[in-house]
């Protein structure tokens, strides 16, 4: 019985595993509240900060970048295996407050970027 | 670390590619990538490998990925030609290798277009230029595509259930037009052109309607493929339940011993059985045609069995098997001497219907019909023919029989119908010309329940019964080489038709010779194995098995006597088995002391007998006995009074009796008033016996008239006849019994009617001689015969006679007249 709707199932899938592009690669983020505004911390290992732009609108934050191989130049290196993936990411973190005009600082630590936020003092 | 560095910018910068730039090619085969969609990828050519390894080698992981225009590029070289010019820029986001083989995932990137191509080796590469975004021509129609495209996904998935959850949630909520549109585009079969135009188009209207239409098509196909699955599905379904189901009835019937074949192997084996038996032409078409619709039926179908029953009786019976006959007409006769003391006519009368066998083999059976008292060996006569013509015998005795359908069967609608008696006692013998012995014909039964002897009319007619049909065959059996032999104790009961039909055989009592004979050559031989006495232990004389004929049995047969002789069988081997003897001879002095007193004392002649006493004859089914009639005057009382159990035919022959006298009282001496002024009695014993029949006229006429003349009947007289009113006297039947009863009585003198002289042939021999036999034809010859000369006056005396001073006034007896005359 499960045979026969999996032909059909192939039929129309033919024999193509097709996914809708789905974010490959989309970093995980932590958000935390501090007594002075905020910190967001982002998984972007192998990421250079000048690669990184990140972004405020409203109380939307948005980390947008590229991850490069950069050990790859070296001459007579293969690929055996890749699973890192390689390419832009953009990463939209949306806040419970407005945070336009909010003073940004950030830094790599460990592999992950740090974004501290801190309330305009106005 | 504080980056004063960063751009708070309200535009976002996309990860822009340069406009013109050069990469790797990968081309591919029956695959158009999109973008945005994820794709495997196995990649296994030199060229293909090296392409992939070059843009691994990049910091971006980007490979131009372009379809082939053909699908047959079998291990030729992809050329420049071969390709399209639009492609889609891809990113490798995984690869893993795999003995040669890298398999790859790709993510979509932007479409391309190849503006030159820079190599073909070591592996292809072009410089591409980035195309635009879709653009969007008519907002309203793009809408309008784009509701119509989801709910044709939403039919599509109804149809199928197994697509995974995380795919069917990725679908619905694709709310971008294009990239649904491309998904759509890779997970459809289009084929390649429809596919590359797809992604060649520059707006967002061109693609969504070729995606609509794509789409449409493959929902109609989807729904036509799904009810096809359905009814497919339904079908199977069944045909698996009946599958499941046929599996444990054959475990069933496993378990229970029946063969799981058996159906096939019974169909065949009847087929077989069929194909070799020799049947006539008719019938073999009716048991093929029956044979055909069984082997249609499931072995359950309440039909099976029935066809099935049918089908065996039908090829067991024997429709041309037949005994061979030995007939050696010397042989039958020897067989029959054997196995029947006496009956000479009966094994003669035999012997002329085997001798027409033998002249005529085809010739038509007959029917004999053996008549006679029970134990006179009817039954073993039957046997005795079988024997002597080679044929198998059977026997099936009618008494009680009150159904036809026990003869001709029940038809086969009926549950538990089976054939009649005949047919089964055809396939007992199996051959067709057994001897068949109908028992007891003369007790079938007749009333509301059915009537037997109609269907033995059909039976028995050598004219109808070759083609003799049994209700539950419902085929022609030739019954026509069939020896039918019925038997009965008499004829009465048997009606007309069918008695017509057979040839009647009468086999009487034996005299007690016949007996003696018997008793020497057959009886006591075989009670002495029977009771497990040797040879020469035991031995009985003549007088006493004539005391044990005349005493201690009543019986036109011998089975009585058989008992009787048994008895003392089992008595001597009593005596032996304790060891007080090695032989007894028994003689009629010792035959008391064994069976005790006589139990028998038969009518035997009177010394003397007074006047208005007469010795009669009669028949009855036992054989024959005689009677004495007797007659008393009762003075001054009128009229005739009868006793003794005496049938109207009885009783109206004694009044024509007494009427003729009366009428003829001066020829015979009487004298009329003493007729009129006496009533008489007229007793006959035993007078618990009914008894009935014309025959004991003359015995009436010939008491009344001893009466009336006082003169005595001779007591070593015995007579039989019927008389009519003017003083004729008629034949009777049964005349050997009659006879042989008186003599066993022992009287010598015999009064039969002139008519019956020829049944004197009959009486056997050694009674002939003794007896002497007075045919009369008139009442006076009767009377002369049988009155004694003198009056006894010490008779007449006693009575009345009112006319003449109480002094009788006997006339000249008129039968010393006739004497003289």
């Amino acid at each position: 019985m499960a045979k026969s709707t999996n032909r059909t199932f192939q039929f129309i899938g033919s024999s193509k595993t097709v996914r809708p592009s789905e974010r490959l690669w989309y970093p995980a983020a932590d958000v935390f509240q501090t007594p002075e505004g905020w910190m967001v911390k982002v998984e972007l290992a192998g990421v250079s900060v000048e690669d990184v732009q990140i972004d405020i609108q409203g109380n939307v934050l948005t980390i947008a970048g590229t991850r490069r191989d950069k050990s790859c130049a070296a001459a007579g290196f293969s690929y055996q295996q890749l699973e890192i993936t390689y390419s832009s990411f953009e990463k939209t973190l949306t806040f419970p407050a407005r945070i336009e005009g909010a003073r940004i600082e950030h830094n790599f630590e460990d592999g992950l970027l740090i974004i501290r936020l801190w309330k305009s003092e106005k | 670390m504080v980056d004063e560095n960063i751009k708070t910018q309200a535009e976002t910068p996309a990860p822009k590619l340069p406009e013109q730039f050069e990469i790797p090619v990968l081309p591919l085969q029956n695959t158009t990538l999109f973008p945005d969609t994820v794709v495997p990828l196995a990649v296994g050519r030199e060229r293909s490998v090296r392409a992939v390894e070059s843009a691994l080698s990049t910091e971006e992981k980007l490979i131009a990925c372009i379809t082939t225009k053909t699908d047959n590029m079998n291990g030729d070289e992809v050329k420049f030609d071969d390709l399209f010019q639009i492609g889609t820029v891809v990113n490798v986001k995984r690869m893993m290798r795999n003995e040669g083989v890298m398999q790859l995932i790709v993510q979509g990137m932007d479409r391309f277009r190849i503006v030159d191509w820079m190599q073909d080796q070591p592996f292809l590469k072009a410089k591409v230029q980035m195309l635009p975004p879709l653009v969007v021509r008519d907002g309203e129609a793009v809408e309008a595509l784009k509701r119509n495209i989801q709910s044709m996904i939403q039919q599509a998935l109804a149809l199928l259930p197994n697509i995974p959850p995380e795919v069917r949630m990725a679908v619905m909520t694709q709310n971008d037009p294009v990239q649904l549109a491309y998904f759509l585009a890779s997970v459809l079969d289009l084929g390649v052109e429809t596919e590359q135009k797809m992604l060649e188009s520059e707006s967002v209207d061109g693609l969504l309607t070729l995606t609509h239409a794509a789409l449409a098509r493959e929902l109609e196909i989807m729904q036509i493929r799904s009810k096809i699955a359905t009814e497919a599905q339904t079908e199977m379904d069944k045909s698996q339940r009946d599958y499941v189901l046929r599996q444990q009835m054959k475990a069933i019937q496993k378990e229970l011993g029946e063969d799981e074949t058996g159906e096939k192997a019974e169909a065949a084996q009847l087929r077989e059985r069929l194909e070799t038996a020799d049947l006539p032409d008719e019938i073999r078409k009716e048991a093929e045609r029956e044979l055909k619709r069984m082997e249609q039926l499931p072995q359950s179908a309440p039909d099976y069995q029935v066809i099935r029953t049918y089908l065996e009786y039908v090829l067991e019976l024997p429709w041309k098997k037949s005994s061979e006959e030995k007939l050696d007409l010397n042989e039958a006769r020897k067989i029959l001497d054997e196995d029947h003391y006496g009956l000479e006519d009966i094994k003669e009368r035999i012997l002329e219907s085997l001798a027409v066998i033998k002249l005529r083999p085809d010739s038509k059976s007959p029917i004999l019909l053996f008549v006679g008292p029970p134990g006179v060996g009817k039954t073993s006569l039957g046997r005795s023919i079988a024997r002597a013509l080679g044929r198998e015998f059977e026997r099936m005795s009618l008494g009680g029989m009150r159904d036809e359908a026990e003869l001709r069967g029940h038809r086969r609608t009926y549950i538990g119908a089976m054939p009649g008696r005949i047919i089964q006692a055809l396939r007992r013998v199996g051959v067709n010309n057994p001897v068949m012995m109908l028992d007891e014909i003369d007790k079938l039964g007749n009333d509301y329940r059915g009537d037997p002897s109609a269907a033995l009319l059909e039976i028995l007619d050598p004219q109808q019964n070759n083609t003799f049909r049994d209700n539950y065959l419902d085929l022609p059996f030739d019954l026509s080489k069939v020896f039918f032999i019925a038997t009965a104790n008499s004829l009465g009961p048997i009606p007309a038709p069918l008695r017509d039909r057979m040839e009647i055989i009468t086999l009487s009592g034996y005299s007690d010779q016949e007996k003696l004979n018997i008793a020497k050559q057959y009886l006591i031989a075989r009670q002495i194995t029977e009771n497990g006495i040797a040879e020469g232990q035991l031995e009985i004389t003549d007088d006493a098995i004539n005391l044990l004929t005349a005493r201690y049995t009543r019986e036109a047969g011998v089975r009585q006597l058989e008992r009787t002789i048994g008895n003392l069988a089992r008595k001597v081997a009593l005596k032996i088995a304790e060891g007080a003897t090695d032989k007894v001879t028994i003689t009629a002095a010792d035959v008391k002391g064994y069976l005790g007193g006589p139990r028998f004392f038969p009518e035997s002649a009177r010394e003397e007998l007074p006047p208005g006493v007469a010795t009669g004859m009669a028949w009855t089914e036992m054989g024959g006995e005689v009677l004495f009639i007797e007659a008393t005057a009762l003075p001054g009382g009128s009229g005739l009074t009868l006793t003794g159990q005496l049938g109207d035919v009885m009783k109206e022959s004694a009044q024509a009796a007494r009427s003729y006298l009366w009428a003829h009282a001066a020829e015979f001496g009487i004298d009329p008033d003493f007729i009129k002024h006496n009533g008489v009695h007229v007793h006959v014993p035993a007078g618990a016996i009914p008894k009935d029949g014309p025959s004991a006229g003359v015995t009436m006429a010939s008491a009344l008239a001893s009466l009336y003349t006082g003169r005595k009947v001779r007591s070593d007289t015995a007579m039989t006849g019927e008389i009519t009113l003017s003083g004729l006297v008629f034949p009777v039947g049964g005349v050997k019994e009659k006879v042989l009863a008186a003599h066993r009585a022992g009287i010598r003198r015999i009064i039969l009617p002139a008519q019956n002289e020829p049944d004197i042939e009959d009486i056997p021999e050694d009674v002939r001689k003794e007896l002497e036999v007075i045919p009369a034809t008139r009442v006076s010859d009767v009377l002369a015969a049988a009155l004694e000369k003198n009056v006894d006056d010490s008779v007449l005396e006693q009575f009345v006679l009112p006319n003449r001073d109480g002094t009788p006034d006997v006339g000249e007896p008129l039968i010393a007249k006739e004497n003289n005359g």
